[in-house]
């Protein structure tokens, strides 16, 4: 436990098709009760692999029940007009602070012509977007956030197994992120990313309730980062980012 | 949370690791962290063995020091070597033997692996095989042979399930099995026998390994031999 809030800014909701007995958003409060983490902003399972808009509908329903939770709304980018409706439905309902790309399941690069849409109908909207990043397609977002100056993306999984090339990618974008959850534990990933990019660009995820939030505790905690820049990890930069400051600490007063 | 000890290790490494060569692999840092993580012991195997010369590599491995169990490895590129290896290996006192299939390129089908296979369990040494169980397990199978699968993920629970149940000596190591459950179902499931803890020590970091283990809901009898008594029935000899 820490001696402060800690903002996950990568969770799920909802159930996913392996071996895996956690859909309900019980899992969810259980895991953030065992690691002290204060608020989630969770995207709906069902959203990212499948259905974006009947995902999205079924967790606007969770996240209106557990003041803990905010959500991704999840984009696929081969639907941009699901997209904009979406954006426009659950406008001023509190419910959703960002936005969810994956790239995997609709099948599109970070560098194809239908994520370069999406990001520009997401530019009109100023949107804070979650990207699922993998290898060296992380070098592709500073591009995208040059061509769309009111966006702020957050490099899921720092790139996963190429690290090292998030940390080149974030270093020179201010409005790029990074977040370090992934069953990759590589030794002194996370270290090598907070000694070269701003601390003001780090942020703590999880990926729970995919994956277990020991992982990416265990992750940082192994990164011995200094204390400033560890709270600017866990909390203060989701905080500035989703404007979360009030009700994170709230979330963690009353634990 | 558990602050008990991890009495064993399955997966730590030494030597040099030429993909990763800013990181520390000489044995007195990585008994030190392992030390740290409340680790007892790492079987422990060089890297040299792995990436380049197995004769050599299983030298260094032998003089890797206390709180170390020594691995052997193979390479299973030049097979034709790997009896003479493997009795030098017995006739040192090791009890287990590490395959690196995806590291040198051999698949399970391929005739060296398949030779080594038969040399390993011919010798009653204990086989840690690196590679998704889903395509490695059949060089193992209906031969009563037991075997720590290093790399089986929590998204491949259900498959290991399904083979534990048919194979009383598979048994997986913990490191991948990072949702927030699949250690609790590999044990409700198919029982404590079938799971050991693996961190790979310093190749990966260690705490989102331990940390997992020690949050792990398990009872007391699971969680010990999760983390001792299973390796430990493992490596008597049979």
């Amino acid at each position: 436990m820490k001696n402060h809030p800690v903002i996950d800014v990568h969770g799920h909701w909802g159930p996913w098709f392996f071996a895996m007995d956690i859909g309900d958003v019980a899992e969810n409060l259980r895991v953030m009760d065992e690691w002290g983490i204060s608020l989630q902003i969770v995207s709906a399972s069902e959203a990212v692999t499948y259905d974006a808009p009947g995902g999205n509908a079924k967790l606007a329903e969770i996240l209106a029940a557990n003041p803990r939770l905010r959500g991704y709304l999840v984009a696929n980018p081969n639907d941009p007009a699901a997209t904009e409706a979406d954006l426009k439905r659950y406008a001023g309902s509190g419910l959703f602070c960002g936005v969810k790309i994956h790239t995997g399941y609709p099948r599109r690069e970070i560098s194809s012509p239908q994520m370069r849409d999406t990001f520009a109908l997401l530019d009109e909207y100023a949107a804070t977007i979650l990207i699922h990043t993998w290898g060296g397609d992380v070098l592709d977002l500073p591009g995208l956030l040059a061509a769309n100056p009111r966006l702020r993306v957050i490099a899921a999984h720092m790139g996963a197994n190429r690290w090292d090339l998030a940390a080149e990618a974030a270093r020179g974008c201010d409005r790029l992120y990074l977040e370090p959850s992934c069953s990759i534990t590589d030794a002194g990933q996370v270290a090598h990313v907070a000694a070269r990019v701003p601390a003001t660009q780090l942020l703590f995820g999880t990926d729970a309730t995919l994956i277990d939030p020991a992982v990416s505790f265990g992750l940082v905690e192994d990164a011995a980062l200094d204390p400033a820049t560890a709270e600017a990890l866990y909390w203060r930069n989701a905080a500035a980012l989703f404007d979360l400051a009030a009700p994170a600490q709230a979330a963690y007063a009353a634990r | 949370m558990r602050a008990d000890p991890i009495r064993y290790d399955c997966d730590t490494l030494c030597g040099t690791w030429p993909a990763r060569a800013e990181l520390d692999f000489r044995p007195a840092a990585v008994r030190a962290k392992l030390t740290a993580a409340g680790i007892e012991t790492g079987l422990v195997c060089s890297g040299r063995g792995a990436w380049f010369d197995d004769v050599d590599g299983n030298t260094e491995t032998l003089a890797a020091g206390p709180g170390f169990l020594p691995v052997a490895t193979i390479n299973l590129r030049h097979a034709l070597r790997a009896e003479a290896e493997l009795d030098r290996m017995v006739a040192a006192g090791v009890r287990a033997v590490r395959l690196f299939g995806p590291l040198q390129g051999c698949e399970p089908v391929f005739p060296g692996y398949r030779h080594v296979v038969d040399a390993v369990l011919a010798r009653g040494l204990l086989p840690l095989v690196e590679g998704d169980v889903r395509g490695c397990w059949p060089a193992f199978a209906d031969r009563g042979a037991r075997v720590v699968f290093l790399d089986v993920h929590a998204y491949h629970v259900a498959d290991f399930v399904l083979l534990a149940r048919r194979e009383p000596g598979f048994v997986a190591s913990t490191r991948l099995l990072n949702a927030p459950d699949s250690i609790e179902t590999v044990v409700g499931e198919v029982g404590a026998e079938h799971l050991v803890f693996g961190s790979r020590t310093p190749l990966h970091d260690t705490s989102p390994a331990t940390l997992r283990m020690r949050g792990a809901r398990l009872s007391d009898a699971d969680w010990a031999a999760v983390t001792g008594g299973t390796l430990e029935a493992l490596l008597e000899k049979p």
